[in-house]
C-alpha cells in the first residue's frame, strides 16, 4: 500500500536532521503502531506522510492512489460551528454525496457516540467529546490510510474502547492504519507491528506478536534472601536469569521448566514475596528499549 | 462543492462572532449618526441661530433701525434683550446716532461668551458690520435730505435693504477632491464612517484565519489537498459581500434613517454606476488589507490590535475623524497616503461636487493599485503561512 524509501527531513536551522533513512513498508490491513519519545521524528514522519512537510529527501511512494484520513493531536475543526455543520462541513470537503454521504455520517456519529451533541456547538462541548468529535471527522473521509496521532487523549474509558473498536474494524476492512500514542495499552492492542523511532531513525521494527511473544518469562521477587540452589536448578534447566533489585526475570521458559522452578519454591520454608508468569506489557518494554523514556 | 461549503463556513463563523458584527455593523451605524448629530450645526447649510442680547444707553431711531437692520441679518436668532451670559452681547456707544456720519465714530463693543464657536462668531461680525453699514447710510440719507425723516421704521428698513442689496449669483462649480469644507454634516459623516466600517472588515477576516490556523482546522484542509487560490477566493468572497451590504446599508442609513432622527439626510446625485465603481474599488481594497493582515499577524489578538491600530490611523490622517478642510496644509498633504482618504474624496466629489464616473476614476484607480499590490503581497504571504503550517504537539 505505502513504501518509505530513505525518507529524511530536517528542520531549517537544525543541528541534526528530525528524520534520516526511514524505510518502512505497510500493507493493507495492517495497523503500526508508532512508538517514540518526544522528539523522535513520529511528528515528522506523520506530516510528511499528511503533504503538511515538504519532502526533502527520499521518496514516499503510493502502490495506488494517495488518499489518507487524518485525526491530528491538534483539535482540528472549527469551534464556532455546530457538530453537525463541522460534519456536514467536511463531509463536503470529502466529496461525500448521496447515500455513502449518509451512511458514513451515521455510522461516525454513532461509533464517535455523538448523536446527541449534534445541535451543539464544538466550543461548548467537554474535552473529551471535542476529542470524539475530532476523531469522528477524521474518520468521516473514505481513504486506504488512516493517521491518527493521540486521537484518544481525554476520551472516557467507554468511548476510548468504542474508537479502538473503529481503529480495528479498520483494519479489519483492509485499511492501512499508522498509530501514535503515549496509551501504550493502546497501541498493543490495535497495532500488528510496532516502529520505535529514536533520533530519527527507526531502532526497531517487529512484529508486535513476535516482539511481546518472545519475551514471556517469570517475574520473582524475595521477602528475604534469594533460596539456595535455585542458581542451580536454572543451571541444570539451561535457563538464563537477569538480576533485580530485590529478585530475578527469568525468561523464555517453557512448561516443564515451569513447573520445575515452582515445586522447588513451593519446598521453600518461605515462599516468594511476589509471582508473575507472563509476557510483560508492550510499555515494560518499551521503557527498557527506549532508556526509561516515554 | 467544495467552494461553497468553504464559504458557507465563513458566514457561519462571521455570524456566530458578535464582536465581528458589531465592528462592522453598529460601530459605523453609531459612528455615522452620533457624528452627523454633533456636526450638524457646525456643518449645516443654513446659517447658525444666535441668541444676542443688544444694549444701547440711549434709545433712539438710530439705535432701533440697528436692531431692525441687525435681526433681518441674523434669521431665526433671538435678539431679545436678555441678561442671559450664553448670549453675544452688543454694546452701542451713548452718542451712537451722533457719531454715526462721523469719520471715527465710537466703537460698538461686540462681547462673545467663551463656548460660541467661531462659525458664529464670524457670522455674527458680518451681521453687526451690515447693520452698522446700513444705519449709517440712512443717517447719510436722512442728513442729506435725500430721504424723509419721518418714515416708519418697517419703510425704512426696505428702503435701505433695496439700496444695498447687491445682486449676485451663486453658482456651484463642479469639482472633485477634498470638499469637505462645503459638505454638510450628513455629506461628510455618512461616507467617512461607511469607509471606516469598510476597512474594518480586515480584523475578523485576519483573525478567524488565525483560529482557523491555531485550532489545526487548516491542517486538515492542507491535507486535503485543496487549491490554495480556491482556499483564498474562500476567504475573500465572504467579506467581499459582507463589504457590499456595508455599503449598501450604510448609505440607506444616510439616505432614509437620519431624516427619520430630524437629522438632515443624504442625498445621491450622479450615476449609480459611479457608485457600484466605488463600493467596488473599495471592496477590494479593505479584503486585500485584511488578507495581507491576516498573513502577517500571527494570532487573533495581534491581528485584532495590528488591524485595529492600522485603520484608526489611516482614519485620523485620511480626514475620516477630523475633515480635511480643517487640517493645516501640511496634514492635508499627509492625508493623501491614507486610502481613507482617497475614498472620502471619491464620495464627496459624488456627493458635493457633483462629479461623474469619469470624476471619481483617478480615487478609484488608486484604490484598485493598492488592493492589487497588498492583494498580491498578501495572497504571497498568506499562500507562505499556509505551506508553512505543521502538525503540532501539545
Amino acid at each position: 500500500m505505502l513504501e518509505l524509501i530513505n525518507l529524511g527531513h530536517r528542520y531549517p536551522g537544525a543541528d541534526s536532521p528530525a528524520l534520516q533513512g526511514i524505510d518502512l513498508q505497510l500493507q493493507p490491513g495492517q495497523c503500526l503502531g508508532l512508538l517514540g519519545s518526544n522528539g523522535a521524528g513520529k511528528t515528522t514522519l506523520l506530516s510528511l506522510l499528511a503533504g503538511v512537510l515538504p519532502l526533502q529527501q527520499g521518496e514516499i511512494r503510493w502502490h495506488g492512489e494517495r488518499s489518507l484520513g487524518l485525526v491530528p493531536q491538534q483539535l482540528a475543526f472549527y469551534a464556532e460551528l455546530k457538530v453537525r455543520e463541522n460534519l456536514e462541513l467536511f463531509a463536503d470537503l470529502y466529496r461525500l454525496r448521496g447515500a455513502e454521504r449518509t451512511r458514513r455520517l451515521e455510522l461516525c456519529i454513532a461509533i464517535c457516540a455523538l448523536q446527541d451533541k449534534l445541535p451543539r456547538r464544538a466550543a461548548r462541548l467537554s474535552g473529551g467529546e471535542q476529542r470524539r468529535l475530532n476523531f469522528a471527522i477524521g474518520l468521516l473521509q473514505p481513504a486506504r490510510l488512516y493517521l491518527f496521532d493521540e486521537a484518544t487523549v481525554g476520551v472516557d474509558a467507554a468511548s476510548r474502547q468504542r474508537l479502538l473498536n473503529a481503529v480495528e474494524q479498520l483494519t479489519a476492512e483492509g485499511h492501512g492504519v499508522i498509530y501514535t500514542s503515549h496509551y501504550l495499552d493502546e497501541v498493543e492492542r490495535v497495532a500488528q507491528r510496532i516502529v520505535l523511532l529514536h533520533e530519527g531513525r527507526v531502532r526497531l521494527d517487529l512484529d508486535s506478536r513476535q516482539l511481546l511473544g518472545d519475551e514471556h518469562g517469570l517475574l520473582l521477587e524475595w521477602q528475604d534472601e534469594e533460596p539456595a540452589g535455585l542458581r542451580a536448578l536454572l543451571s541444570r534447566l539451561q535457563l538464563s536469569a537477569e538480576a533485580l533489585p530485590r529478585g530475578l526475570r527469568i525468561a523464555n521458559l517453557g512448561a516443564v521448566q515451569l513447573l520445575e522452578i515452582t515445586r522447588f519454591l513451593s519446598e521453600q520454608a518461605q515462599p516468594p514475596r511476589l509471582l508473575r508468569f507472563g509476557r510483560p506489557s508492550l510499555e515494560q518494554l518499551y521503557l527498557r528499549l527506549n532508556g526509561g523514556r516515554l | 462543492m467544495r467552494l461553497r461549503a468553504l464559504v458557507r463556513k465563513e458566514f457561519l463563523l462571521l455570524l456566530r462572532d458578535p464582536h465581528a458584527l458589531a465592528v462592522l455593523f453598529i460601530m459605523p451605524t453609531l459612528f455615522l449618526i452620533l457624528m452627523a448629530g454633533a456636526m450638524s450645526n457646525y456643518l449645516q447649510d443654513k446659517p447658525p441661530a444666535l441668541r444676542v442680547t443688544l444694549t444701547s444707553p440711549q434709545s433712539s431711531p438710530y439705535s432701533e433701525f440697528f436692531g431692525a437692520a441687525l435681526a433681518a441679518q441674523l434669521p431665526g436668532s433671538d435678539l431679545r434683550g436678555t441678561t442671559d451670559t450664553r448670549s453675544a452681547r452688543i454694546s452701542l456707544p451713548e452718542d451712537f446716532a451722533e457719531s454715526l456720519l462721523e469719520q471715527n465714530p465710537h466703537a460698538l463693543v461686540l462681547s462673545f461668551p467663551p463656548q460660541l464657536d467661531k462659525l458664529s462668531r464670524e457670522h455674527l461680525r458680518g451681521a453687526v458690520r451690515v447693520a452698522l453699514a446700513q444705519t449709517r447710510l440712512l443717517a447719510f440719507l436722512e442728513d442729506s435730505g435725500a430721504l424723509a425723516g419721518d418714515l416708519p421704521l418697517a419703510e425704512r428698513l426696505q428702503l435701505i435693504q433695496q439700496r444695498t442689496r447687491s445682486p449676485v449669483e451663486e453658482r456651484e462649480l463642479l469639482a472633485s477632491g477634498d470638499l469637505s469644507g462645503r459638505a454638510n454634516a450628513s455629506q461628510l459623516s455618512v461616507p467617512a464612517w461607511l469607509i471606516f466600517g469598510m476597512f474594518f472588515v480586515a480584523l475578523p477576516m485576519a483573525g478567524a484565519f488565525q483560529r482557523e490556523q491555531q485550532s489545526g482546522a487548516l491542517l486538515r484542509l492542507r491535507a486535503l489537498d485543496l487549491n490554495l487560490g480556491l482556499l483564498t477566493l474562500s476567504k475573500l468572497l465572504p467579506y467581499l459581500s459582507i463589504n457590499l451590504l456595508q455599503f449598501a446599508l450604510l448609505l440607506g442609513i444616510g439616505v432614509y434613517g437620519l431624516p427619520l432622527l430630524g437629522l438632515q439626510g443624504l442625498s445621491l446625485p450622479g450615476s449609480p454606476l459611479a457608485y457600484v465603481l466605488l463600493a467596488i474599488s473599495l471592496t477590494l481594497a479593505t479584503c486585500s488589507l485584511g488578507l495581507l493582515l491576516a498573513a502577517l499577524a500571527r494570532s487573533a489578538e495581534q491581528a485584532l490590535l495590528l488591524g485595529g491600530g492600522i485603520n484608526i490611523i489611516l482614519a485620523a490622517l485620511g480626514g475620516i475623524m477630523v475633515p480635511k478642510s480643517v487640517m493645516p496644509e501640511i496634514m492635508g498633504r499627509l492625508a493623501e497616503v491614507s486610502p481613507m482618504s482617497w475614498a472620502l474624496d471619491a464620495f464627496l466629489t459624488l456627493l458635493v461636487g457633483q462629479g461623474t464616473l469619469t470624476d471619481i476614476a483617478p480615487y478609484c484607480i488608486r484604490l484598485l493599485l493598492l488592493a492589487a499590490v497588498f492583494g498580491g503581497g498578501g495572497w504571497l504571504l498568506f499562500r507562505r503561512r499556509v505551506l508553512q503550517t505543521q502538525w503540532t504537539n501539545h
